[in-house]
Order: C-alpha cells, then structure tokens, then sequence
C-alpha cells in the first residue's frame, strides 16, 4: 500500500530530471552544418570517385593488366582496351569506370599492382544523365589533375 | 473471418518497420487476433550472388547484409575462409577487429535505442543518439574510407593499421560516452509513460526463445546468459551447440555479460543498455593493449589469387541483433560452392505472430521495435 501512495511521486521526480536533461541541451552549440553550403572535411583515405594516376612526364602508370577487373565485384564496371606502345609496352587506349555499378569498395585500389588508381574526395556525383555517370579516360586523368589542385590548395591554408 | 474481424495491412512502405516489412494483421476492436509477418520485399540474393564471385569479390558485398553492423558479417565470412584455407591471423589483428567491432555494436544500439523511442513518440533521444553515433561513424570515415560499407577486414588480416592519432581519438570517445549513456538512462528509464509502454508487455519466455531459436540480447533479456563472446557457457538448452565460443582475442578480455528476468520489451532495452556500457569497457581495453604492443597487420597471401582447399566451415559471432554464421562449402576452386547465412534478425520476425497475440494495437511497434529487427538481414 505504502508503496502504491508514492508511486506518482516518484514519476513525477522521473519526469523532472527527463526534462532537465533535455533542457540543458537548449544551451549547447548545434552539432549538425547546413550541408550545401558548409561541409564537413574528409580524410585522405575517402572513397569517392575514381582517378587515374599520371606521372610528371603526363603518362599513366596503368600498363592495362586487368587486375581491377578481376576484383571488382560488379562485373563489366571496369572496361579497359589494351593497345601496346612504341618499346613494347602495354597501355590502356581507353579505360572506362561505370559508376552506375560501381559500389566504391575500393577493392581496384588496394590491389592495383602499380598504384595506378586512386579515389579522390568527389562524392556529389548525381546528374541528369545516366551516360555521365560513365567515366572515360580523360575524365579520370582529369579527376587526378583535379584532386592533385585541392590537395596543394588545402596544404596552403 | 467474422463480422467483427477486421483485416488490415501494415506496410511495406511504413515508417515504424524498420525497412520494407509487410503485416498482414486482423484485429477485434483494438486487440491483435493474428499476426502474419510476409518477408521477402528486400531479398538480393546474397547468397546465390556468392556463386558466380571469387572469395575477394564477394567481400566488400558481405557488408550489406546487415548495414548497421557491416564489421560483424565481414567478420564471420573472413573467419569461415580464414580457418578453410588455413591463414593464420596476428594478435594485433585481431585486438583491432575486436575493437572495431565493439564500436560498431555501440553505433548499432545507439541508432536501435533512438528508433525504439522514435515508435513510441519520444523525439529527443534519436537526436542524441545519432550525435553520438555520428561520432563514431567519423572515427570510421576516418579509419576504412567509408560510414557504413566498411570493407577494412581482408583474408588473414587488415588493409591497412591503425595510427596511434586515431586511438587517442576513441579514446577521448570512450571518456565521454558514459556521461552521455546516464543522460539516456535519466530521460528514459524511469520515465511513467516509456515504463508503462514497455514493463510486462511483449514478454517472451524462456521456453519460446529456445523454441524459435531467438539470440543476441532479446534472448539474454529472458535470463539465459548466452554469449559466443563468453567461452564459459550457462545454457538453458544441454544439447546447445558449444562451437566456436570465445572467438578472437574475447578470453583475454574482462568483461560481463548484463543479462535481465522477465523478457519484456523493458528489459530488451536494459539489456541494450547494459552492453553499451561493456561495449565501452572492451573498447578501452582494447585501445591499452594496442598502445603498448606492435605487430604485423597486412597478411602476406595473395588475396585475389586466393584458392581454399576442399571442405566446409561455420563461423559464428555474435552480432548486435543476435548470433551471425556464415557457412561455406568449398570445392577447391577460386569461388566458394556455397555460401549461406544466419542472421538474428530473421528468427525474430518469426516470433511475431505469438508475441502479438491478443495485445493491443497500439502496442503493435512498441514490440516490434523492442526486437530490433533490420529487414535488410532478414531478406539477404
């Protein structure tokens, strides 16, 4: 009986210390950014959209082996013509990544032999067209000329 | 069906099921007569999509069975090839999957605690919840590349180590998480509306759990302290299976395992709340021991050239929504024969029909949402 009578007491001193807890949040700093204006930083080891790698002399390091397409997990991603040079050595004529399959696990990256792909931080990919999505080799030696401007700028400051 | 029977749908497209999961309920007034959950809208043929890859490309793919805790499925299928094909995996490690796992258990109850309180109409704790989430999802970013699509576990091994910058960072985590779980516990535990909700409804007893072979800590919360964490085993059941108990560095490691009486949905949430706080205690103890000790990370076999010898092995690890095994059968090929997982999930959706008979409606996603139950891992 005793126990019954002090039952309201006790969830109104439960209700109380519920809202004083939620009442101190009303004078913390937000912790959320208004996204399209502001941004969070990313970390060198994102993965976001593909690169490219291509050295002083403007060639790529790719030499077309196919070890990216062996494991990759979404077959037909990654697209490579394989053509030979000069001095005998291969190089890809065209390199396409096709983002619409692509799952960005980074697998292309970490086993790439050569180092010759990397992933920048680009991650606003949406577009009005699906063909954009399909990245050719100009676009990703872009994507490392590109990434290459952000880190030296970001190193300035 | 009688007159006064009335037979409604919820879901797929409801907030409060967690996915795509479709009720096919009939009530008598506001009571549940029958429940009959349909399952199957978010199938992607995990399994069968193991078949036609290699062991390396099915990796990053196991992370998506269960998005909210990727670590723990990456985890049982590296375990199953790694015992098939032998590869030995180094003491730092496995401290380093330990404690990635244990983070990622947090960051998964957290997100379960918020939604719990969201179906109950409590806005304010999801904000908190996913503060602090947030943080560990950075930690995250930080470490693997990615927020919730790990893919950092490799055969034998990890992708890369970790710095020590960033174990300074989980540290500071660490140190401020147990203020943040007493101003959960101060909003929610004793509150009259959130006890009234939860105390003695959608109670599951022992016998049931056993009979639907429901895990994790909807089992603990019956009072069967069932852990593969553990390797000293309390169970109910005498013919329960003793296999792969203490995996990875666990045995090394001091901890407890919270368990409750009643099994409840109240005591769901203890139970919840009680591993957070272990969770955090293994963290620390994990982030000491790879402070003071070095070793080698990047296993040296040739993972996309990977073949595992002839045979079969059952991983098991206990998963945030219950136990997770990933069976696999190799031919001795470079693709696994067959791949076929066991998730928590999937046992508690079956216990609905008996756990929603005869209660009331409004009750209905109080229970549900006390099962914490991920669609994704129910279809595969």
């Amino acid at each position: 009986m005793m126990k019954k009578s002090l039952k309201p007491f006790r969830d109104i001193i439960a209700l109380a210390l519920g809202h004083l807890t939620v009442f101190k949040h009303v004078f913390k700093r937000p912790v959320t950014l208004e996204y399209p204006e502001k941004k969070l930083p990313l970390n060198d080891n994102f993965r976001g959209e593909h690169a490219l790698v291509v050295d002083n002399e403007g060639k790529l390091l790719c030499t077309a082996c196919g070890t990216c397409q062996r494991v990759c997990p979404s077959f037909e991603t990654i697209e490579i013509e394989k053509e030979k040079n000069e001095s005998g050595k291969f190089y890809p004529k065209n390199y396409t990544i096709d983002l619409n399959k692509c799952i960005f696990c980074g697998n292309c990256v970490q086993y790439c032999p050569f180092g010759a792909i990397i992933m920048t931080k680009e991650y606003e990919l949406a577009d009005e067209k699906k063909s954009a999505l399909k990245l050719d080799i100009n676009t990703l030696k872009k994507n490392y000329s590109d990434s290459i401007i952000k880190k030296t700028v970001k190193s300035k400051r | 069906m009688t007159k006064n029977r009335l037979k409604i749908n919820i879901g797929p497209q409801h907030p409060s099921t967690h996915g795509v999961l479709r009720l096919v309920l009939e009530l008598e007034g506001e009571i549940i007569k029958s429940c009959e959950p349909v399952i199957g809208y978010l199938h992607r043929g995990m399994e069968k999509m193991a078949e036609n890859r290699t062991y390396l490309q099915y990796l990053p793919i196991v992370d998506r069975i269960d998005y909210l805790s990727g670590f723990f499925n990456s985890f049982a299928y590296c375990n199953a090839v790694e015992n098939l094909a032998q590869i030995e995996v180094s003491k730092r490690s496995q401290y380093i999957r330990v404690l990635t796992m244990e983070m990622n258990r947090l960051s998964s109850h957290l997100l379960w605690l918020g939604t719990f309180l969201l179906d109950m109409g409590a806005t304010s704790p999801l904000f908190y919840t996913f503060r602090d989430r947030e943080v560990i999802l950075s930690l995250f970013e930080e470490l693997t590349g990615q927020r919730l699509m790990y893919n950092y576990y490799t055969f034998g091994g990890l992708r890369h180590d970790v710095s020590d910058d960033w174990l300074d960072k989980v540290g500071d985590f660490v140190k401020i998480m147990p203020k943040k779980i007493q101003d959960y516990e101060d909003i929610i535990t004793n509150n009259p509306i959130f006890t009234t909700r939860t105390k003695n409804i959608g109670v599951l007893s022992k016998n049931s759990t056993l009979q639907y072979s429901i895990t994790g800590p909807n089992l603990r919360a019956t009072g069967i302290r069932v852990d593969y964490r553990n390797s000293k085993q309390e169970t109910g059941n005498k013919e329960h299976n003793s296999h792969g108990l203490g995996y990875l560095v666990y045995p090394e490691l001091d901890f407890e395992i919270p368990t409750a009486k009643t099994g409840d949905s109240f005591d769901r949430y203890k139970v919840r709340v009680e591993e957070m706080k272990v969770c955090l205690k293994l963290i620390s103890q994990c982030i000491d021991w790879l402070k003071s000790n070095t070793g080698e990370i990047i296993s040296p076999i040739k993972q996309h050239l990977l073949k595992v010898p002839e045979g079969e092995f059952i991983s098991n690890v206990e998963a945030p929504r219950g136990v997770c095994s990933c069976y696999v059968k190799s031919d001795g090929s470079g693709n696994p024969y067959r791949v076929k997982w066991r998730t928590g999930s999937f046992y508690a959706v079956q216990i609905l029909p008996k756990l929603l008979e005869n209660t009331f409606y409004p009750d209905l996603m109080a229970i549900f949402g006390s099962l914490d139950v991920i669609l994704p891992e129910v279809d595969r």
